[in-house]
C-alpha cells in the first residue's frame, strides 16, 4: 500500500518530519542561546525572553571575564590535544599487538584490558587523587593529562578496523622484511585515518567535557579547564540567572563548529570500524 | 523474532532480578555500619540532655595548640607568599579579589594568593590533603567548626588575639563565640550572614496590614498570614521549603537559639564533645508542628527542598499565579533581589516593595546565630609564615575592610564600628533594610545557646534533619519523625567520634 | 610454537604505555578500593581501623543503598530504552539521500557536543518552575510545570532527569546508530526488496540484525551512563525531592552534597565498589543477551 503513496507527498511528509525533529532537538539549544545574549532581567521575562529581540552581548561578556574563560579555554584546548594526541599513539599500539601479534595469554589478557573500561571513576578518583598529591602534580597539566590516558575504548576500535585489513597485506609486508613498527606507520595507520579521526573526536569531546576529574586535582586558577571554570559561573545569584549561559555557550562553541566541520569524518570513521562486532 | 524476544525477556530479567534483590533485604541506615556499635538510647521527648551522660569527651588543653608567633614576620627575609582557600565564587569572589589586591598593595611584606572553590570543595580538599599541601589560611562555613578542629592542623587564632593583644572590643560577640569552643578561640569570623524575613509590603497594605511592622513572632506570622490569605492579598502568608541549609536544617539550629534551648548536649557541644542532638524535645517538636500546621492550613506553600536554584522560596514571593507574602532567606540575597526586582520585571512586586524584617521566633525573641565563614590559619610550623597569616586576618576584619566587604557583598560586617566607616555607612543610611540583619545580630542574648551546635557531622545532621522536616510538612507524624532522625543523627554522632577520636 | 613465541619481545614493547596506564590508573585504584571497602577511617582517610568485609554487605542492605539502587534501576529503564529507540528512529529517519539531509545530520548529532554540566544546566534554565522557560510556557496546559514544577513534584522528578539525559545523549546514539546503518551493504536490502519485502520487514529482517553490534554498545553504554549518572541530579534536583530521595542515585549517595558518607572514606569506596559490581553485572547479563543475535548477523 505504501508504495502508492505519491513518491513527492512522502517526500514532504519526510520533511516535515524531519523539521519537526529538529525543532524539538534543537529548543532547549535555543532557549539557552537567547538567555545568554539577554540583560539578566530579559531573561526572566517569558516567552519573550525566546525572541531574537533587546540581544546584548553583556552576559557573555561578564561571563568571559568573571569566569576567566579565556585562560580556561586555553587550558582545556592543551589539555584536549595533547590527551587525544597520546590517546591515538598508546591505542595504535596496543591495536596492533592484539590484532597482528600472538603471544601466549593473549585472550587472557585482552579480556582483562575490556574489562577496566567497567570500572567507573567514583570507584578510581579518591585513590588516584592521592596517587597525583603524592607525586606533587596536584594543579598540573600532567595531573590532567596522564590519568586520562588509561583508556581501552581506541584500543577496541582500532582493533576492530585491523582485524579487518587483508591477513595477505601484513604476510607480504613480512616477507619483504617489513618490521611491526614500520608496518604500523606506513600502511596499518594510514588505512585506518577515517576511524582514527573518529577515535580522536571522541576522545577530544571526551576529555574537553571531563568534570569530576579535574575537579578533585585543580585548585588554582590557572590550571582551571572550561567546565570547572562554568562550575564557579552557576553561582551566581538571583539576579544574573543566565550569566551562566553565557559561559555555556563560550564553552560549547569551538565542540558545535568542530562537529559541523568534522561530522562526516565521524560517522565514516565509526562505520569503517564497525562493519562487524 | 524469537531470539529478539528472548534478549529482550533477558534484560528485562536481568533488571528485575536486581530489583528483586534489593527488594529483599533494606533496614538499617548506612550511617549504623560504621566501625561502632553506636549507642541506642532514645532521647526522651523531655531530656533536656545539658551535660548528662557525656560520653568521654576529649579536654583541649590550652598549651599542646600551636603558638602564634605574632611578632614573626620581623625575620623574614624578602616577601612572604600565602595562599588562601575560599569559598568566594561568582560576583562574591570578584569582591575577595579586591579586597585581597588592597592588602597586597598595602604593605609589601606579605602577598596572598587566592584559590576558590564551592566551601563543600573547598572543605572536602583541606580534608584530603597531607599538610605539607595544605594552605596557609582557609575560610570554611560554621558547620565545619568541629571536623576542622579534629585535624589538628591548625592555629587557633585566639594565641595570636593573646600574643598580639588584638583588640576585639569592638567585635559582635555572638560572631566570636560561634567559632569558640572549651575556652579557644578556633578560627576568625569574617563574613556574617543570618536569616531574614523578606515580605511583600504591597501585599500587607492590600490585606490591611502595616507595610513597616513584619510579625516578629510565630503567633504573629501565623495572624498575620491568615490575614493576608483570607483578604485576598496573595495566595499564601509565608513561602517555606526544607533546605538543609536553610529550612530543613540551618533555620531549626536559629529557632532553638531564639527559644534559648541547646540544639545539642554539652551546651551545643561547646564545653564538652556532643554526643546527642536534642531537637526532638518539647521546642522542636512545637515548632515543627507549628510549620505543619501551616501548610495543612494553606497559609504556607511548601516549596519543596530549594533544589536547582536556592533561591526558589524568594521566587514565590514573585510568582504570578499562586505568591506567597513573606518567606525567610539569608540576608546575604537582599541587594542581589533587590537588583533583579528593580528592573521591574514582575508586576507583582518590585524594589520598593521588599520589607525585611528579623527572623520571627518563639515569643517574638530577639536574635540569630551566625552563618557565612571564618579564616582560619593552618599550622606549618614555620613561625615567619604564621605571622604573615595573622597579619592578613587583622587587615581582613579590620573596620575599613568589614565596611568595604559589607557593602560589597551584602554580608553583616562582624563589627559594630564598620557601621561609621565609608561605604557601609552610606549604604545603610541610603536604604535600612541592609541594617535589620546585623541589628538582629547585635541583639542576640549574651548565654551559650546564641554561639549554635558544633558537632563534627553537623551538615550531616542538617542533611538527616532536612529529610524529616520535608516529611513534616508533607504531613508526617511530628514527634516520630522527629525521633527517627534524633536517633539517626545520635548514631552519625557515635560514629564520627569513634572515627575521629 | 615458533611464530608465537617470536612476536612475544614486541607484544610487550606494544602493550607495554597502556598497560603500564592502566595499572597504575585503574588497576592499582580498583583493588585499594576494595581494601579500603573493609575499613573505617578519620574524616581525613588517614587513620585507619579494619573492620572487615562485612561492611560491604551492611552497606549493600542499608535502606539508604537499596533506595539509591532502586532509584538507578528506574533511571536507567528509563533512559536506556527511550534512548535506543529514539536513536534508532531517527538515524533510520535521516538515512536518505535527500537534499540537505547534512544539515538534520549536524542537527541530530549536536548533543554530542554538550557535557553532562551543560545539559543539565540547559534543563534548569527550562523547567525551573517559578522562571523556567518551559515552566511559563506551558503551564496553562500543564500545571505541574508550575506547581510543584516537574523537578519538585517525587512523580516527575526522576523522569524530567531522564528527560534530560535522553537528549543529552541523544546525539551520541545518533551517531552510533547512523554509522552502523551505514556499514550495512546495500544488496542485502536490495535482495530483500527483490523478494517483496515490506519496508517494515526490510527493517526487522536486515537493518535490525545488521544492527546489533552497535545496539550492543549503546546499550551499554548508556546503561553505565544512567548507573553513574551524577552531574544531572547535582545540578538538576541535588537528590531529591525530600524526604522521597526520588532522584538520589548510587553516585549522589555517595558524593552529593547532603551525602553521609562524604568523609567516610570506609563507606564511601565499599559503595562505589558496589556501584562497580553492579554495573559489571549489567554489562555480562546485556552482552550474553545479545550475543545469539551477534552470531545470528554474522
Amino acid at each position: 500500500m505504501r508504495a502508492d503513496v505519491p513518491h513527492g507527498l512522502r517526500r514532504v511528509g519526510r520533511y516535515s518530519l524531519l523539521a519537526l525533529v529538529s525543532a524539538v532537538v534543537l529548543f532547549p539549544i535555543w532557549a539557552v542561546l537567547m538567555q545568554a545574549f539577554k540583560s539578566g532581567p530579559d531573561a526572566l521575562n517569558h516567552p519573550e525572553s525566546l525572541l531574537p529581540t533587546n540581544l546584548t552581548l553583556d552576559t557573555v561578556r561578564a561571563a568571559w571575564t568573571e569566569g576567566e574563560l579565556g585562560r580556561a579555554l586555553f587550558n582545556s584546548v592543551v589539555v584536549a590535544v595533547v590527551v587525544t594526541i597520546c590517546v591515538m599513539l598508546v591505542s595504535l599500539l596496543s591495536a596492533f599487538a592484539f590484532s597482528f601479534l600472538q603471544f601466549p595469554g593473549k585472550g587472557v589478557v585482552f579480556v582483562a584490558f575490556v574489562a577496566t573500561m567497567l570500572v567507573p571513576a567514583e570507584v578510581t578518583v579518591v585513590v588516584n587523587r592521592r596517587t597525583v598529591e603524592s607525586w606533587g602534580w596536584l594543579n598540573s597539566y600532567q595531573g590532567l593529562i596522564i590519568p586520562s590516558l588509561a583508556s581501552t575504548f581506541g584500543m577496541l576500535l582500532l582493533r576492530q578496523m585491523f582485524l579487518q585489513l587483508p591477513k595477505e597485506l601484513r604476510e607480504a609486508a613480512s616477507l619483504d622484511g617489513v618490521g611491526n613498527m614500520r608496518f604500523l606507520w606506513e600502511v596499518a595507520a594510514p588505512l585506518s585515518r577515517p576511524t582514527l579521526g573518529a577515535l580522536g573526536l571522541f576522545t577530544f569531546l571526551g576529555t574537553w567535557n571531563a568534570y569530576l576529574w579535574p575537579s578533585q586535582i585543580i585548585k588554582d586558577r590557572d590550571h582551571r579547564t572550561i567546565q570547572i571554570a562554568l562550575e564557579g559561573l552557576s553561582g551566581a545569584q538571583i539576579n544574573r540567572f543566565n550569566l551562566v549561559t553565557g559561559g555555556l555557550v563560550i564553552a560549547s562553541l569551538p565542540i558545535f563548529a568542530m562537529l559541523v566541520v568534522f561530522q562526516r569524518q565521524l560517522v565514516r570513521g565509526l562505520t569503517a570500524g564497525a562493519v562487524k562486532g | 523474532m524469537r531470539a529478539a524476544r528472548t534478549r529482550r525477556m533477558r534484560l528485562v530479567g536481568g533488571f528485575a532480578a536486581i530489583a528483586l534483590l534489593a527488594a529483599c533485604s533494606g533496614g538499617d541506615s548506612i550511617t549504623d555500619t560504621g566501625a561502632t556499635n553506636p549507642p541506642t538510647t532514645a532521647v526522651g521527648p523531655d531530656d533536656s540532655g545539658v551535660s548528662t551522660t557525656l560520653a568521654p569527651t576529649t579536654t583541649v588543653a590550652p598549651d599542646t595548640l600551636p603558638d602564634c608567633p605574632t611578632d614573626a614576620l620581623a625575620d623574614a627575609s624578602g616577601t612572604v607568599s600565602l595562599e588562601l582557600w575560599h569559598g568566594m565564587t561568582g560576583a562574591l569572589g570578584e569582591q575577595m579579589d579586591a579586597l585581597v589586591a588592597d592588602y597586597n598593595a598595602s604593605q609589601s611584606a606579605v602577598k596572598v594568593e587566592l584559590i576558590s572553590g564551592s566551601y563543600e570543595e573547598t572543605f572536602d580538599n583541606y580534608l584530603q590533603s597531607n599538610q605539607d599541601n595544605r594552605p596557609d589560611l582557609i575560610q570554611l562555613p560554621e558547620y565545619t567548626v568541629q571536623s576542622i578542629i579534629d585535624t589538628e592542623s591548625v592555629i587557633p587564632v585566639g594565641k595570636c588575639i593573646d600574643a598580639s593583644g588584638f583588640d576585639t572590643a569592638p567585635f559582635l560577640t555572638s560572631a566570636l563565640s560561634a567559632y569558640e569552643t572549651q575556652g579557644v578561640q578556633w578560627s576568625m569570623p569574617f563574613n556574617v550572614s543570618n536569616p531574614v524575613l523578606f515580605y511583600n509590603k504591597r501585599v500587607f497594605e492590600a490585606a490591611g496590614l502595616d507595610p513597616n511592622t513584619p510579625p516578629t513572632s510565630l503567633e504573629e506570622l501565623r495572624a498575620f498570614s491568615e490575614q493576608i490569605v483570607e483578604s485576598g492579598a496573595a495566595t499564601y502568608g509565608i513561602a517555606l521549603e526544607s533546605g538543609f541549609d536553610s529550612g530543613g536544617g540551618w533555620y531549626v539550629e536559629q529557632w532553638f537559639a531564639k527559644a534559648q534551648e541547646f540544639y545539642l548536649n554539652g551546651d551545643n557541644g561547646r564545653t564538652n564533645r556532643a554526643t546527642q542532638v536534642l531537637y526532638n524535645n518539647d521546642t522542636g517538636v512545637e515548632l515543627l508542628t507549628f510549620l505543619q500546621q501551616m501548610i495543612q492550613d494553606g497559609l504556607a506553600a511548601n516549596v519543596g527542598d530549594n533544589s536547582g536554584t536556592g533561591f526558589d522560596n524568594l521566587l514565590k514571593l514573585a510568582d504570578e499565579l499562586q505568591p506567597a507574602a513573606m518567606t525567610i532567606a539569608t540576608s546575604a540575597s537582599l541587594g542581589p533581589v533587590l537588583e533583579v526586582l528593580g528592573s521591574g520585571q514582575f508586576p507583582g512586586i518590585n524594589a520598593d516593595d521588599v520589607g525585611v524584617g528579623p527572623m520571627p521566633g518563639p515569643d517574638g525573641a530577639p536574635g540569630a546565630l551566625i552563618g557565612g565563614a571564618s579564616l582560619w590559619m593552618v599550622d606549618h610550623d614555620d613561625p615567619v609564615r604564621a605571622a604573615a597569616a595573622w597579619d592578613f586576618i587583622t587587615f581582613m576584619v579590620s573596620a575599613q575592610s568589614q565596611s568595604t566587604w559589607a557593602a560589597g557583598t551584602g554580608y553583616v560586617p562582624i563589627r559594630s564600628d564598620a557601621l561609621d566607616v565609608e561605604p557601609y555607612a552610606s549604604t545603610v543610611a541610603a536604604d535600612a533594610r541592609f541594617a535589620v540583619a546585623l541589628e538582629q545580630l547585635e541583639s542576640s542574648p549574651d548565654a551559650l545557646t546564641s554561639a549554635g551546635p558544633v558537632v563534627g557531622p553537623l551538615r550531616e545532621i542538617r542533611s538527616v534533619l532536612a529529610t524529616a522536616v520535608a516529611a513534616i510538612l508533607d504531613g508526617a507524624d511530628v514527634q516520630t519523625t522527629l525521633d527517627e532522625a534524633a536517633q539517626q543523627a545520635n548514631n552519625l554522632i557515635a560514629d564520627y567520634n569513634a572515627r575521629n577520636s | 610454537m615458533k611464530r608465537r613465541l617470536r612476536d612475544v619481545p614486541g607484544a610487550v614493547a606494544m602493550l607495554l604505555p597502556s598497560m603500564l596506564l592502566l595499572a597504575v590508573w585503574t588497576v592499582y585504584p580498583l583493588v585499594k578500593a576494595f581494601i579500603n571497602g573493609t575499613k573505617s577511617c578519620d574524616s581525613t582517610g588517614t587513620r585507619c581501623t579494619d573492620v572487615g568485609w562485612q561492611q560491604y554487605s551492611n552497606v549493600w542492605s542499608s535502606r539508604e543503598f537499596q533506595d539509591a539502587l532502586a532509584v538507578s534501576l528506574k533511571l536507567a529503564l528509563m533512559t536506556v530504552p527511550t534512548g535506543l529507540i529514539l536513536g534508532v528512529g531517527l538515524a533510520v529517519l535521516a538515512d536518505k539521500h535527500l537534499r540537505g539531509i547534512g544539515f538534520f545530520r549536524t542537527v541530530f548529532s549536536s548533543t554530542v557536543a554538550t557535557s553532562v554540566a551543560v545539559a543539565s544546566l540547559v534543563w534548569v534554565v527550562l523547567l525551573q518552575p517559578e522562571i523556567g522557560v518551559l515552566s511559563d510556557l506551558f503551564s496553562g496546559w500543564i500545571p505541574s510545570l508550575k506547581n510543584p514544577g516537574l523537578l519538585r513534584d517525587p512523580g516527575t522528578a526522576l523522569p524530567a532527569v531522564a528527560l534530560s539525559s535522553v537528549w543529552a545523549n541523544l546525539g551520541f546514539t545518533f551517531i552510533v546508530v547512523t554509522a552502523g546503518l551505514q556499514s550495512i551493504p546495500r544488496d542485502l536490502y536490495e535482495s530483500a526488496y527483490v523478494d517483496g519485502a515490506s519496508s517494515w520487514r526490510r527493517f526487522t529482517n536486515v537493518t535490525l540484525p545488521m544492527l546489533t553490534p552497535s545496539l550492543l554498545f549503546i546499550v551499554v553504554v548508556l546503561t553505565t551512563r544512567a548507573l553513574q549518572a551524577y552531574g544531572e541530579i547535582a545540578l538538576l534536583t541535588q537528590g531529591g525531592p525530600n524526604p522521597e530521595k526520588s532522584t538520589t542515585t548510587i553516585p549522589y549517595l555517595i558524593y552529593g552534597e547532603n551525602s553521609l558518607i562524604r568523609n567516610n572514606l570506609g563507606l564511601k569506596s565499599a559503595a562505589a565498589v558496589l556501584l562497580f559490581l553492579v554495573s559489571l553485572v549489567f554489562a555480562v547479563v546485556q552482552y550474553r543477551g545479545f550475543e545469539k543475535r551477534v552470531q545470528y548477523a554474522r
